[in-house]
């Protein structure tokens, strides 16, 4: 059972991170809508790349921190769920590399 | 220097922490079932990672200039028409966020034991929920319309296909927007399939909810359960989103 104060203080985390979502959201279409219009060639799709990729990992962030609650728990058990993540850098890594050799072993 | 009283509180903090772990209680604060929750959410990350590393791998094996441009994939929308690309699918993570949003409502209310609470923010979940499938119903009805589908041959819409007609190598070169099309049915539906799991399991602790199951038990942790599955399968969709979509 919570307190009053406290369940005032989540609610209010709850819509702030909301709002947070919602903005990254709108500010990654508007972004990948200008550029598609506007800059289709401009050959800064990769910067445009990891500004999407840094935007969802912020979106992931609050979804993970304030609606899942991560924030609130212990951090042993946040370590728990969140050190295997670290595999994932690997594999990405390995997967991408893999994919960018059978890209040069095709012949077009 | 340590004093005495260091001493003292050192021990006592000590004796805490060995108490902690030596068994009778949850060392992490929390109940078995939301532990385990959460260990399973785990393994299904990395389920959905595999599947877009996979999607990665292969879109970097046809080259970005053979990938149809993810922007322009689906571009209709209801009532609309052709034209507006990425604007539906904005629509769908901002149903899936909103009914993720309810959920920690419902969530909050549980704790606080408001029953009424509850039940409006969990139909509110609900109700997103369906939404959010209809809407993908939608999507797939028109891209399937629309020519995508696993054969060769399909997938016009998306992009002007050129290698299709150069008849050297088209074994492999076929390689890339039928790729695109199975991967992407795959994800998406293994996405909407948790989605489904999810309404369904929301619908389940909704009925009891109504017939005062977690009342009589005094207290709402089942809802904290699902709450997590949920917020998980919107956790996907953002990755989804940037796969597909953005990147």
């Amino acid at each position: 059972m919570m307190t009053q104060e406290e369940y005032k203080h989540h609610v209010s985390s709850v819509w702030k991170a909301t709002g947070i979502l919602a903005a990254v959201t709108i500010v990654e279409v508007v972004i990948a809508l200008i550029y598609d219009n506007y800059f289709p060639d401009s050959g800064l799709r990769m910067g445009l790349n990891i500004f999407m990729i840094v935007a969802t990992l912020v979106k992931a962030f609050y979804i993970v921190a304030v609606f899942m609650h991560l924030k609130y728990e212990r951090k042993a058990l946040a370590l728990t769920i969140l050190m295997p993540l670290v595999f994932l850098v690997w594999f990405i890594i390995a997967f991408v590399w893999e994919g960018i050799s059978w890209y040069n072993l095709r012949i077009f | 220097m340590a004093t005495a009283t260091d001493t003292i509180v050192d021990q006592q903090a000590q004796q805490q922490e060995t108490q902690l772990w030596s068994g009778g209680k949850s060392p992490f604060k929390t109940s078995y079932g939301k532990l385990m929750m959460w260990y399973f959410l785990l393994s299904d990350a990395f389920t959905f990672a595999a599947f877009l590393i996979t999607y990665g791998a292969i879109r970097f094996s046809i080259g970005q200039e053979n990938w149809p441009n993810p922007a322009k994939v689906f571009d209709a929308f209801p009532l609309l028409g052709h034209g507006y690309p990425l604007m539906f699918v904005s629509l769908m993570t901002f149903i899936l966020i909103m009914s993720s949003v309810f959920m920690v409502r419902a969530v909050q209310e549980g704790q606080m034991m408001n029953k009424k609470g509850v039940v409006m923010w969990l139909g509110l979940t609900i109700i997103g929920g369906l939404a959010f499938l209809g809407c993908q119903a939608y999507e797939w009805y028109h891209m399937i319309e629309l020519g995508m589908h696993g054969e060769p041959g399909g997938m016009t819409i998306t992009q002007p296909i050129t290698y299709y007609t150069g008849a050297h190598h088209t074994g492999e070169l076929f390689t890339g927007p039928l790729a695109f099309g199975h991967l992407f049915y795959a994800i998406t539906g293994f996405h909407g399939f948790h989605v489904f799991t999810g309404v369904m399991i929301n619908i389940i602790v909704f009925v009891n909810v109504l017939a005062n199951t977690y009342e009589k038990r005094g207290h709402y942790e089942m809802v904290e359960k699902v709450g997590l599955y949920w917020h998980f399968v919107d956790l996907v969709w953002v990755f989804v989103f940037l796969g597909f979509y953005l990147l």
